[in-house]
């Protein structure tokens, strides 16, 4: 029988045959030659992580970082009342909220890192394409993979939990498995699963009795794949091995697991990314909260939900700050549409295919705003060479411009997933100055 | 005949060289159609006017008086089709050949935006498919083009799909399937006598198996599971006394379980724990209702059509009381202390405690309308001010029609400046139009459903009538009458079945429920290098599916019917490759074909207690989750791949149900054991020819029961089993002293004591444990 090195090089091979991109990821580490030596040496990836946090429902960003104190477009202020910090403006919103994190706190502990986008043109106005095109850059296709899905799978796909995701548009495209877990304890649930009740001294088989079982899996993945398989089981086979195999290295999540599990919604999910960041399993995380579709009670609603959300991002930084994995986090904070600049009959506020986005994290250069609306909350035509707007002419910046520009900020741009899952963008309307 | 083949061969070639196939079955003689021409008219028809065009150039579109009004095909029955395509095809010849004010060819114009194009700029100018309509139209144009038979073109959109896009697929063995089928339906093996019969009668023989399988208890249960996956109905938030049954119309009995009287149980804790069991079946019983309804629908036979047609609910006797009808139904339930035992009843029309809130009706009774009108599919697809029923009419063209309506949104140049330029731009901008002309008509049929907390009412109309501001109700351009105003849903319920996406719809539900997941999408990517073969492989899918929806029809929507023509179809019968290199082209044709489905939480628990007798009962609530399941709330897709969490539990499973099954059957008599009735623990390997032909054989029965393979007693698969089990036994000797006793958690339960003092039983769980990890098992 093949030793452990050789099976798993052997399923690298068959896997790039296969066409799953399951190559030998960025900075792994040889695989270990024992199976009890297994949990310890698995490969682990060590960054960069990659965050996308998801205001589900259409955020109004009239409350946050494009402000609007003319017009009646928001009621909680007036021009004069307008904030500022470095180059950031931004909603004040101390004074109307009642938990979470003020825009003000925000914007003063994180704008030198934060970068804004705003009078992004989500071109369409529906929760379900919208969340799609935000998450994928394609509006068109059903088979794009969301940008977390892409990074995962270029970067480490065999990482046990590559792909996390707690909602939201969560489509792969075929390449990288998604995984969801729902709450803290699950991750203790699969950390050990060769040994009873997951207690270490108690393992189920005998070392020697496990190792063959490992083996003589391996022998038939290779035989299954030197078989003529409909593509279906080829690739059901492959992705089948590989979850088994490479779950091993769950185990290193046990230490980072936290005693308690926070209340807030945002924080639960950063705490297990983060844990499965820590541990080497885990390459991106799609955190997602709802709620935020306030066609009616705009005001009250948004001030209740942006305010959460900010604070989870804070969650988020502190925490992995704690880890000692920050500097290797970069946040992508999103949401589908945004909101009408007018209110309806139930002080609410409908879809709006004009928005922004937010970054934050290693190679973006921070306190910075880039892109504009107009007084009308209409977005001014732009300059990508410049990155500035304009009164008359320049491009409509759209989702796939902002993924294009994030694909290279991960230095995926060229790889194979990204070129079969290419977007498009002609070189004159890249942004390549993005990210300072 | 000899034209006639050789125009066959020509065309071969022809499709050949783009990737596809046609044959120009059922063409004249006299009229061939060069290839090129029609390869070019069928790409047109596929990259362009099917794509974009058809999406408003239709009947009921918003360009339907355009003067170039295209038939889509998926909304006529097969008989209309021939001749739909002949008219199609003639309009677009006719049109190719004019031309725009600004002397331009009318097509070119109209797509890039020009000659007042009401849909705008459709195609830009440098597209691959502005370059496909280019090419038809520069085609049209010239002599021989412009004289071609439009039934001729038109044939060029048939295809060759039956038998060569099947060629070098191997379909699974009748005992095969036999297996797949009763394990996905019924959670369970096939029984020896079943397996006799399909010995004896092949395909026909599964078919009548499966008429005595889908009369199981746990067919039902699989049936509801599936439909669940799709309605979702089982995830309304809330306690469902409180959201499905209102304060307005049920205030006075959906609270039942609060006063009834539970005295006889004398110790009060217990008395308090039957409080909250009592409540607890309420809720889960009315929950389960919708899904209730469609059992029924199938149980009894009844046609399909009635899931939106029914005029009846299912109760049971503690949801009977939350409606109030407990008294009137008590004698019809064969127990009423049965919370899940359901019969139908049809509902009087409901009273406010306001008049003002009582329901209009002709007849005195509730307008029901299948599932459409459950006040389960109301609350779990709830209405807002602004969203005016319109998430209700999406979610109906998706369940009911097949149709994602928001799919028919295109990008728009500037979205938010068209919603500011029009008063009503749902009703005045194209790009709104175009999915709200057909959006908010069946938007309005929902319309005296206008409340927006359930807990306080669900039915209720609009105190101003509805709004004048959106396209009045009706379906697909036909104006509901003021007539039928007060049953809107059961009028929409009669429409739906007559369509015939209705049947397709239907048929992809029953796809799904065996497959797990949605039937193919025409590809997005015209620009994709395997468009063509993307595009072969969803014809042949869809021409599949719409065949067996045609005979589900014409069958009398029978659903029973409509599963085992599934099961029976190569859809879900094709299993392997013969061995031949295949190249890009042709693995993307096949991309999708086969089964091939990781079972979810559900499933494999059941097909656990199907093979060892109980199952391992861990994949439950979070854990469901973590192992790809769906909570119908938040989580509402299921996951398709295993992640390696997932990997994680399913090492964890095959671990530990080794563990509690391995020396249990041994402690058991051979006749009552499952895994091992031929072999014994003090078999070894190697110690005879005798002794390895008995372990060869009890592998060969093991891979027959855990993984449904038929294989050859020294066949490669049991070589490789025999070598495991061997290796684990000869190694555990080489390691000196051995424990003569399994793992203490593993001989926990036997029915007598089992030792293992050759390493014979623990090397037996290895077996069983890498089986347990194998595809053949963890998919289906």
């Amino acid at each position: 029988m093949s030793s452990v090195p050789a099976m798993r090089r052997n399923f690298l091979k068959r896997c790039a045959a296969a066409g799953l991109g399951l190559s030998a990821p960025i900075g792994l580490r040889p695989w270990a030659t024992s199976a009890a030596a297994d949990t310890e040496d698995l490969p682990g990836y060590d960054g960069p992580y990659y965050v996308v946090l998801n205001a589900s429902g259409g955020w109004d960003t009239t409350a946050l970082m494009d402000p609007k104190g003319i017009g009646g477009i928001n009621r909680l202020y007036e021009q004069g009342d307008i904030c500022t910090h470095g180059n950031h403006t931004f909603a004040p919103t101390a004074k109307h909220m009642t938990a979470g994190l003020s825009n003000e706190d925000f914007f003063h502990e994180f704008g030198n890192e934060l970068l804004v986008f705003n009078g992004l043109d989500y071109s369409v106005n529906n929760h379900a394409p919208c969340s799609r095109y935000m998450a994928t850059g394609k509006l068109d296709s059903l088979a794009y993979p969301t940008f977390a899905a892409l990074v995962a799978a270029c970067k480490a796909p065999t990482c046990p939990l590559a792909f996390l995701t707690f909602g939201n548009y969560s489509a792969t495209g075929n390449l990288v498995a998604m995984s969801r877990v729902p709450y803290l304890p699950s991750l203790k649930r699969v950390a050990n699963a060769d040994a009873i009740d997951g207690n270490d001294a108690a393992p189920y088989h005998d070392p020697f009795a496990l190792r063959a079982i490992e083996e003589t899996l391996a022998e038939h993945q290779r035989f299954q794949a030197a078989q003529p398989l409909l593509p279906r089981r080829a690739r059901a086979e492959s992705m089948l091995y590989a979850a088994q195999v490479n779950s091993k290295a769950l185990a290193r999540i046990t230490p980072h697991i936290p005693k308690d599990s926070p209340k807030q919604r945002l924080a639960q999910q950063a705490e297990i990314a983060l844990a499965s960041f820590k541990a080497g399993v885990c390459v991106s995380a799609n955190l997602s909260i709802g709620q935020f579709d306030s066609h009616a009670n705009n005001d009250a609603d948004q001030m209740k939900l942006i305010p959460e959300f900010l604070e989870g991002i804070a969650t988020l930084l502190h925490r992995a700050e704690e880890l000692q994995i920050r500097e290797k986090l970069v946040v992508i904070a999103q949401s589908e549409m945004g909101r009408t600049p007018d209110y309806n009959s139930g002080n609410g506020k409908d879809h709006w295919s004009i928005g922004s986005i937010m970054f934050l994290g290693p190679g973006i250069t921070g306190n910075r705003v880039i892109g504009k609306t107009d007084e009308r909350q209409f977005a001014k035509p732009f300059d990508p060479q410049t990155l500035s707007t304009t009164e008359t002419e320049g491009i409509r910046v759209r989702p796939e411009h902002v993924h294009d520009a994030l694909r290279r900020l991960a230095g995926i741009a060229n790889h194979p997933h990204s070129e079969t899952f290419a977007l498009g963008i002609p070189p004159a309307e890249q942004l390549l100055g993005l990210w300072g | 005949m000899p034209r006639l083949s050789i125009h066959f061969s020509r065309a071969w070639i022809c499709w050949a060289a783009l990737g596809c196939t046609v044959v120009l079955s059922g063409v004249s003689a006299s009229e061939p159609v060069p290839c090129d021409q029609a390869a070019v008219y069928r790409e047109a028809w596929i990259k362009v006017f099917e794509r974009s065009c058809l999406t408003c150039h239709r009947r009921g579109g918003d360009a339907e008086e355009s003067g170039f009004c295209l038939a889509d095909v998926s909304h006529l029955p097969a008989a209309s089709r021939e001749a739909a395509l002949g008219a199609n095809a003639e309009l677009i010849r006719t049109l190719a050949n004019n031309d725009s004010s600004d002397s331009r060819p009318l097509f070119l114009a109209k797509a890039t935006g020009g000659d007042n194009h009401g849909g705008g700029a459709i195609l830009a100018p440098d597209s691959a498919a502005y370059r496909v309509l280019e090419s038809l139209v520069g085609m049209l144009r010239t002599p021989s083009g412009n004289s071609l038979h439009t039934t001729a073109l038109a044939n060029g959109l048939r295809e060759d799909l039956d038998d060569a896009f099947l060629q070098g697929v191997v379909m699974i063995s009748d005992q095969g399937l036999l297996r797949r089928a009763t394990l996905s339906l019924a959670g369970r093996l096939p029984t020896e006598h079943e397996r006799t019969r399909v010995e004896a009668k092949g395909l026909e023989g599964v078919r009548e198996v499966l008429d005595g399988v889908m009369q199981e208890d746990a067919f039902y249960a699989r049936l509801r599971e599936a439909f669940n996956d799709i309605f979702l109905t089982l995830g309304i938030d809330g306690n469902a006394d409180a959201t499905v049954l209102s304060y307005e119309h049920f205030e006075k009995t959906r609270l039942w379980y609060q006063q009834h009287d539970l005295s006889q149980i004398e110790d009060e804790k217990e008395r308090q724990q039957a409080g909250y069991k009592l409540a607890n079946d309420y809720r889960a019983a009315l929950l389960d209702e919708p899904m209730r309804l469609i059992e029924h629908i199938v149980r009894e036979d009844r046609p399909f059509s009635e899931i939106l047609t029914a005029d009846y609910i299912m109760v049971s006797p503690y949801t009977a009381r939350g409606y109030g009808v407990f008294d009137e139904l008590k004698d019809q339930f064969a127990s009423v202390d049965d919370p899940f035992a359901y019969v139908p009843v049809k509902l009087k029309a409901l009273v406010g405690r306001n008049r003002l809130e009582d329901q209009d009706s002709a007849t005195g009774f509730y307008p029901h309308a299948g599932l459409l009108s459950t006040f389960q599919y109301l609350s779990r697809y709830p209405t807002t001010e602004t969203n005016r029923n319109r998430l209700r009419a999406r979610m109906y063209y998706q369940h009911f029609l097949g149709v994602d309506v928001l799919e028919m949104a295109d990008r728009v140049s500037d979205a938010a400046a068209v919603t500011a330029a029009y008063e009503i731009p749902t009703m005045q901008a194209a790009e709104c139009v175009v999915c709200h002309r057909t959006l908010d008509p069946v938007a309005g049929l929902f319309q005296e459903y206008w409340r927006f907390d359930a807990n306080f009412a669900i039915y209720g109309k609009r105190k101003e009538g509805w709004f004048l501001d959106m396209f009045p109700a009706g379906f697909e351009g036909e104006a509901l009458p003021d007539s039928e105003r007060w049953r809107a849903l059961q009028w929409l319920g009669e429409q739906t079945v007559h369509d015939p996406r209705f049947a397709v719809a239907m048929t992809e539900h029953a796809y799904a429920m065996l497959t797990g997941r949605r039937p193919l999408l025409p590809p997005g990517d015209i620009d994709d290098p395997l468009y063509a073969a993307r595009y072969r492989a969803f014809r042949f899918q869809r021409a599949e599916m719409e065949a067996i929806a045609a005979r589900f029809a014409a069958n009398g929507f029978h659903f029973k019917a409509l599963l085992t023509d599934l099961v029976a179809s190569e859809l879900y019968r094709a299993d392997a490759l013969s061995p031949a290199p295949l190249p890009p082209e042709r693995l993307a044709e096949l991309d999708d074909l086969g089964v091939v489905r990781l079972l979810s939480p559900e499933q494999l628990e059941r097909k656990i207690t199907a093979i060892f007798g109980k199952s391992w009962g861990k994949l439950s609530e979070q854990t469901a989750i973590l192992y790809g399941g769906i909570d119908s709330k938040e989580v509402t897709e299921r996951a398709s791949d295993p992640s390696g969490a997932m990997g994680s539990l399913q090492r964890s499973m095959a671990n530990d149900v080794a563990c509690r099954n391995v020396a249990l059957d041994f402690s058991r008599p051979p006749s009552q054991r499952r895994l091992f009735p031929t072999i014994e623990p003090d078999v070894l390997p190697g110690a005879s020819s005798e002794a390895d032909e008995q372990v060869r054989a009890a592998i060969v029965f093991l891979h027959q029961q855990l993984l449904g393979r038929d294989d050859a007693i020294h066949s490669e698969e049991v070589d490789r089993t025999f070598r495991l089990f061997a290796s684990i036994v000869e190694a555990a000797h080489e390691q000196g002293q051995i424990d003569p006793r399994e793992t203490w958690a593993c001989r926990q339960g036997l029915e007598r004591e089992v030792d293992d003092p050759h390493y014979t039983v623990r090397g037996w769980r290895g077996v069983v444990t890498y089986l347990l990890r194998r595809q053949e098992f963890l998919y289906e």
